[in-house]
């Protein structure tokens, strides 16, 4: 007579798999309004914000000082903010309604090294001559956005280059070595999904007959893979080839986000029928895993980038969740996940809690985005 | 406290069977307060407490002038009874209990705050008995009569205060050649020379001087070094041999002089503001009359923010500093070679010595402080951490009369004084508890504050003639002292 439980693969308590974040550090105060989005930047010092005031602003990681921003829109929210992978340079892409802005935040006058400066500036700026010269011989059709100076008050702000979508933008996400980035606007039918090439300013929509609202859209780590959420599936392409290589059924019934893990086979998904799902995509195209332990939506999924066993979630309960995720390279085992850490301190606004979450490059600390108008950092 | 009651007090010690009794050997590390001869084990009552203990002590010793005395019992200070200690931890009173005594650490009580306009990120104190004064003291050199502290401030001045919280100087705005953006670090190099560095990627030297009456004085610019290319999160000096540490964001730290003749030209590149609008190039570009010179050399070999750093307290040769890289590391600043890399297990935000008992002393993100040995013999990365604070530990500084001694500050709004002699053994080695916790003034009847929010610390610095200096979040320098003799139970 075998206890069933004992039959069951032992679980290490919390405390074996520290470190992880277990408490709030700072609280960032500044927005008027909802914070929507917020990024660390690569070199794992600033934190960068948009919400619903329009505003973009970067603060400083632990003290929570403010030392930059610029106002964007005066009715729109800003909506993603994401930094440029690579410590080269320092570029920030924010999405403010239609609108994409690129910005090579200088700080303040003298706080940022002027080399790099003028290497972000240089790495904004070099497309316009492609712009100029080399569309016209190339392009066999229209390009799909013009990309503009957003006007000199931006531009001495450091807000460089613009372009409009036909819809609004919720999402962007860069490929790793920072020459692409892309958008989903979920509104957008056939020009839902773009990607966006740094050094030519050109616009292309990969994705005219996509099946269903699009939602998020994420690039591989390593492989030239694109992968983009709808409602209920994922689905990943071969860039390079263009075809559709597998479609990825989480079984939740609206995707809010979802993230690649940085070995690139393995998948989470959040959804606001309140599912976390991990996806082993070499073992299925069902999920792995399914975690519900919110009592409301997941906004926001994210993987430790920078080699941590860790990933996080982030729900309109108001609470970020911590877990152990180790994947395994033997193909017999697979990832242990365990729950570590339930994060609470956002105050519920209108039904919405927190909105975003990432991680710091190296470090086993996150900051997270609230409707309540703060981004906090947990340690 | 007087003379005859010490007598009395040891009289009773011996006698007295009906409360029941214990055996004590009294013992200390001090030779100045060792007792002329070994008493051996002595039989006291255990209804007493430090109070009375410390009676005994200074009957032994036949003290003209009573020392308040601390009691260490198996590296805990007796804070109850003795006949109290012994149950909670089980002890027999059979047995001979080994007590050590040291000088009590007088309990930091408020004193004043000074207000500002925007957060106070540093702090340092000049006084008859601080390092500045001192160097300068050896040197021939005059030190003033009062004491000054030097506060650094998010609002990018640095001001020198009277101990009547006057501002008697300030520094001139950026656009008279002051720092461009916050101040992040600030210290006295001697009476008349003060260093900063901050969000602009500088570190400055300024000459302060102060008229004849000590009422007015002036901070006025000397030298701008640049060559950090992001900011600039502290400073070390040593006077004597006019060198300056910078630690930075950008991973590496820079060595200077402050001398004008001795340090080498700034690389072009590095000048600020080549890059920005013309138009506010001319607004805020430097100040064409300040000098503008490059380092003597880089230290590089951290792999995160470098977040201290100081000078080896013996050897100024040599170097310390602590990174986020999670490391402390030793330098040989003639061949700016790293010697040395120990690691810990978190992200490191301050760092500071404890000479005597050649310790480093580390604060960390995981919110405690790890005790490290850097000699090449040590067998151990951590000799000993202490515990107490609830967020990040950004600032360390030495208690100026306890060599066992020191101060934190502290993301969490505290600063915490402890003292490494305490201490209990675990799993995880030797944990020390802090003895006295100071809050904010600001924070009074706000209850726990979550996250530090508002009242996080910055900076803390030790005097023995001010006392406890700290910056703040909430926009004040705040200053406690240990005054008068300990009392019976301090909280
Ligand atoms: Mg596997």
């Amino acid at each position: 007579n075998i206890d069933p439980e004992s039959l069951l693969p032992k679980l290490p308590s919390p405390e074996e798999l520290r470190p992880f974040p277990t408490s709030c550090y700072t609280i960032f105060r500044g927005h008027e309004a909802r914070v929507r989005s917020l990024a660390i930047d690569p070199s794992g010092s600033f934190v960068a914000s948009g919400g619903d005031d329009g505003m973009v602003r970067i603060w400083q990681l632990f003290t929570g000082h403010q030392i930059w921003s610029v106002k964007l829109s005066k009715e729109e929210a800003v909506n993603a903010v994401r930094w440029r992978p690579g410590t080269d340079a320092v570029i920030l892409a924010a999405a403010t309604g239609e609108d994409v802005y690129l910005i090579a935040p200088p700080m303040s006058e003298n706080d940022i090294d002027p080399e790099l400066h003028v290497k972000s500036r240089e790495l904004v700026d070099a497309g316009w001559g492609y712009a100029a010269n080399g569309a016209s011989g190339k392009a066999k059709k229209e390009p799909a956005t013009q990309w503009v100076r957003p006007g000199s008050s931006l531009q001495d702000k450091g807000v460089l280059v613009k372009f409009s979508l036909r819809k609004t933008v919720k999402v962007i996400a860069w490929h790793r070595r920072g020459e692409y980035f892309s958008t989903v606007s979920p509104q957008g039918q056939s020009s839902a999904v773009a990607i966006h090439t740094l050094s030519k300013h050109l616009t292309q929509l990969p994705f005219r007959k996509l099946k269903g609202l699009a939602q998020s859209a994420q690039f591989h780590p390593s492989k030239p893979i694109f992968f983009v959420a709808t409602q209920r599936m994922i689905r990943s392409y071969d860039l390079s080839r263009q075809e559709l290589i597998k479609i990825i059924q989480p079984g939740a019934r609206w995707i809010s986000s979802f993230d690649v893990h940085p070995g690139g086979d393995n998948l989470i998904v959040g959804s606001y029928d309140k599912r976390l799902l991990w996806h082993d995509l070499e073992l299925s195209v069902r999920p792995y895993k399914t975690l519900r332990y919110h009592q409301k939506a997941i906004r926001a999924v994210k993987f430790h980038p920078g080699g941590l066993p860790l990933f996080a979630d982030a729900s309109d309960d108001g609470s970020l969740q911590i877990f152990h995720g180790k994947v395994v390279s033997d193909m017999m085992e697979n990832a242990s996940i365990v729950p570590l850490k339930v994060l609470k301190g956002h105050q519920i606004k209108k039904e919405l809690g927190v909105l975003d979450v990432d991680w710091h490059p190296t470090e086993p600390w996150c900051v997270s985005a609230g409707a309540d108008g703060t981004c906090r950092l947990w340690a | 406290m007087s003379d005859q009651t010490l007598s009395n007090s040891a009289g009773d010690t011996g006698d007295s069977a009906s409360t029941s009794q214990v055996r004590i050997q009294l013992s200390t590390r001090h030779p100045d307060i060792a007792l002329p001869e070994n008493p051996g084990p002595i039989l006291v009552n255990t209804n007493l407490r430090r109070y009375a203990l410390s009676t005994l002590v200074n009957a032994l010793l036949q003290s003209e002038k009573p020392i308040p005395f601390e009691f260490l019992i198996n590296g805990t200070f007796l804070r109850t009874t003795l006949d109290q200690y012994l149950t909670a931890n089980g002890i027999s009173a059979e047995i001979t209990l080994n007590v050590e005594y040291v000088r009590a650490i007088i309990p930091p009580v408020y004193l004043a705050s000074f207000q500002h306009d925007e957060w106070v990120s540093s702090v340092d104190v000049l006084s008859k008995t601080s390092p500045a004064a001192i160097w300068a003291g050896n040197a021939g050199t005059k030190v003033p009569g009062q004491e000054r502290i030097l506060s650094g401030c998010y609002d990018g001045l640095l001001r020198v205060w009277n101990m009547s919280s006057e501002v008697i100087a300030t520094s001139p705005s950026a656009d008279e050649g002051g720092a461009h953006s916050a101040i992040l670090a600030a210290k006295f190099i001697s009476p008349t020379q003060i260093a900063s560095s901050g969000l602009d990627r500088t570190v400055r030297t300024w000459e302060y001087s102060e008229d004849a009456d000590g009422f007015s004085a002036s901070i006025t610019p000397k030298l701008e070094l640049h060559g950090h290319k992001m900011a600039v999160n502290s400073l070390a000096v040593h006077h004597p041999s006019s060198r300056i540490l910078s630690t930075s964001q950008d991973h590496s730290i820079r060595f200077w002089s402050t001398k004008k003749s001795e340090a080498p030209p700034t690389p072009e590149n590095l000048l600020p503001s080549t890059s920005f609008k013309s138009s506010k190039r001319q607004k805020t570009g430097s100040s064409p009359t300040t000098a503008t010179r490059g380092s003597l050399s880089e230290l590089k070999s951290h792999t995160g923010q470098v977040s201290d750093t100081i000078f080896a307290p013996n050897d100024h040769t040599v170097a310390y500093s602590s990174s986020w890289d999670h490391t402390v590391k030793t330098w040989d600043l003639p061949s700016s070679r790293c010697i040395d890399t120990r690691s810990t297990s978190a992200a490191l935000f301050s760092l500071t010595a404890l000479p005597s008992l050649n310790l480093l002393a580390a604060g960390s993100v995981a919110r405690h402080i790890t005790l490290i040995d850097p000699r090449a013999s040590a067998t151990t990365v951590s000799a000993m951490t202490l515990r107490g604070h609830s967020n990040a530990v950004v600032s360390l500084a030495v208690d100026p009369q306890n060599s066992y001694g020191l101060v934190s500050g502290s993301h969490d709004g505290t600063c915490r004084v402890w003292d490494v002699r305490s201490g209990t053994s675990g799993n995880e080695g030797k944990v020390g508890h802090s003895l006295y916790c100071i809050e904010r003034e600001s924070a009074k009847g706000r209850g726990k504050i979550a996250a530090g929010e508002g009242v996080k610390v910055f900076s803390v610095c030790w005097d023995s003639d001010v006392g406890i200096v700290s910056g703040s979040e909430d926009k004040r320098m705040q200053i406690n002292r240990g005054k008068g003799i300990v009392g019976e139970q301090p909280s």
